[in-house]
C-alpha cells in the first residue's frame, strides 16, 4: 500500500511518515496540493493520501475536489490532516469527498484507529490499537 | 523582525482566550509533536517583561474573520534546534538547517494557533506561518492579551495571544 503525504511543513510530513511506515505502507510526499496532483498526474496512484489544509499554492480542500473530479482517482482514500477544526468546514471537506479527518496535534494511535475506519488496516498494530 | 498588522482594527469582537486552554492547548501539540515525555513547565514571569532571551525564533500566524488576533511563539535558538532535530530526525541538533528550525517552529505555531481558532468565535481563517530568526514586532494596533511562559530542557518558551486595541469610534 503507498501513502501519498500532503503537508507543507517538513516536520510534520517526517511525523506522518514514520507512522504509516510502521503501519507498512510506501510513502511519496507532497509539499501542497498542485504538488501532489503533479504526481498523480505523473502517475503516481496512492491508497491514501493524508492532507493538510492550509497550505501554500494549493490547499487541502482544492487538492480533494480535484481528486474527486477525476474518476480515475476514485478508488484513493483521502484523510484530512489538519488544524482546521471549525465544524463547517469539516462538514465542507467530508461533502467534497474527504473520507476521514484528523484534527492536529493527533497521536499516533488516532491515525491507526481512523485507518482501520477506512479498511486500510494496520500491519503492525497490537490488539490494543498501539503501533508495535 | 516580523511586523504583524490588521488593515481592520475597529469592527471585531474582543474576546479573548482562557490563559488554561492556551496552556492545554499547547501542552498537547508538544507532546503530540515531541513526546508524551517531554514537558512543558511553568515559569513565573512578571507581566511586561520582555522574552529573556536575545539569541531566538519567532514564529506567528494571524487569525481572520468572526474573531481577529494573532499568536506568537518565541523559543531560546538553541531549543528551538533541538525541538527542530528531534521533529525532523536530525540526530545533531547542531546539524539542523536554518530552513529546518524555520519549519519546525513554524509547524508548532500553526497547530497551537489553529486551535486559538477553533476556541474562538467563528468562521475565521488562519494565515500560513510566519517565522523570523529574532524576536516578532507588532503595530501599535495590537496588543497582548493572553501569554504563556514555560519552559522546556531549561529554555524558555512563550506562547502569546494578540488582539487589535479597540477603537474608541
Amino acid at each position: 500500500m503507498r501513502a501519498l503525504i500532503i503537508d507543507d511543513s517538513r516536520a510534520m510530513r517526517s511525523i506522518l511518515r514514520k507512522i504509516v511506515t510502521q503501519l507498512g505502507f510506501e510513502t511519496d510526499e507532497a509539499g501542497d496540493g498542485q504538488e501532489a496532483l503533479d504526481k498523480m498526474r505523473a502517475g503516481l496512484v496512492p491508497d491514501l493520501c493524508l492532507v493538510d489544509w492550509n497550505m501554500p499554492v494549493m490547499d487541502g480542500y482544492t487538492f480533494i475536489t480535484s481528486v474527486r473530479d477525476n474518476p480515475e482517482w476514485r478508488d484513493v482514500t483521502l484523510m484530512m490532516v489538519t488544524t482546521e477544526s471549525e465544524q463547517r468546514q469539516i462538514v465542507r471537506a467530508l461533502a467534497a469527498g474527504a473520507h476521514e479527518y484528523v484534527i492536529k496535534p493527533f497521536t499516533p494511535e488516532a491515525i491507526v484507529q481512523k485507518l482501520e475506519l477506512l479498511g486500510l488496516k494496520a500491519k503492525f498494530v497490537t490488539p490494543d490499537g498501539a503501533i508495535a | 523582525m516580523n511586523l504583524l498588522a490588521f488593515s481592520d482594527a475597529s469592527s471585531f469582537e474582543t474576546e479573548t482566550p482562557d490563559i488554561d486552554d492556551v496552556r492545554g492547548v499547547t501542552e498537547d501539540v508538544w507532546a503530540s509533536l515531541l513526546g508524551e515525555e517531554e514537558i512543558l513547565l511553568p515559569r513565573a514571569v512578571p507581566p511586561g517583561t520582555p522574552f529573556d532571551k536575545d539569541d531566538v525564533w519567532s514564529s506567528a500566524v494571524t487569525i481572520s474573520g468572526a474573531w481577529q488576533g494573532a499568536v506568537t511563539l518565541e523559543v531560546d535558538a538553541d531549543a528551538a534546534r533541538q525541538l527542530t532535530s528531534q521533529m525532523l530526525g536530525i540526530p545533531n541538533p547542531e546539524d539542523a538547517e536554518e530552513s529546518d528550525v524555520a519549519d519546525a517552529v513554524g509547524e508548532l505555531v500553526n497547530m497551537i494557533g489553529g486551535n486559538v481558532k477553533g476556541m474562538m468565535p467563528g468562521p475565521s481563517t488562519l494565515s500560513l506561518p510566519a517565522v523570523a530568526a529574532g524576536r516578532a514586532a507588532f503595530s501599535n494596533d495590537m496588543h497582548e492579551a493572553c501569554r504563556l511562559d514555560v519552559s522546556w530542557r531549561g529554555a524558555p518558551v512563550r506562547v502569546c495571544v494578540h488582539v487589535p486595541v479597540a477603537s474608541d469610534d
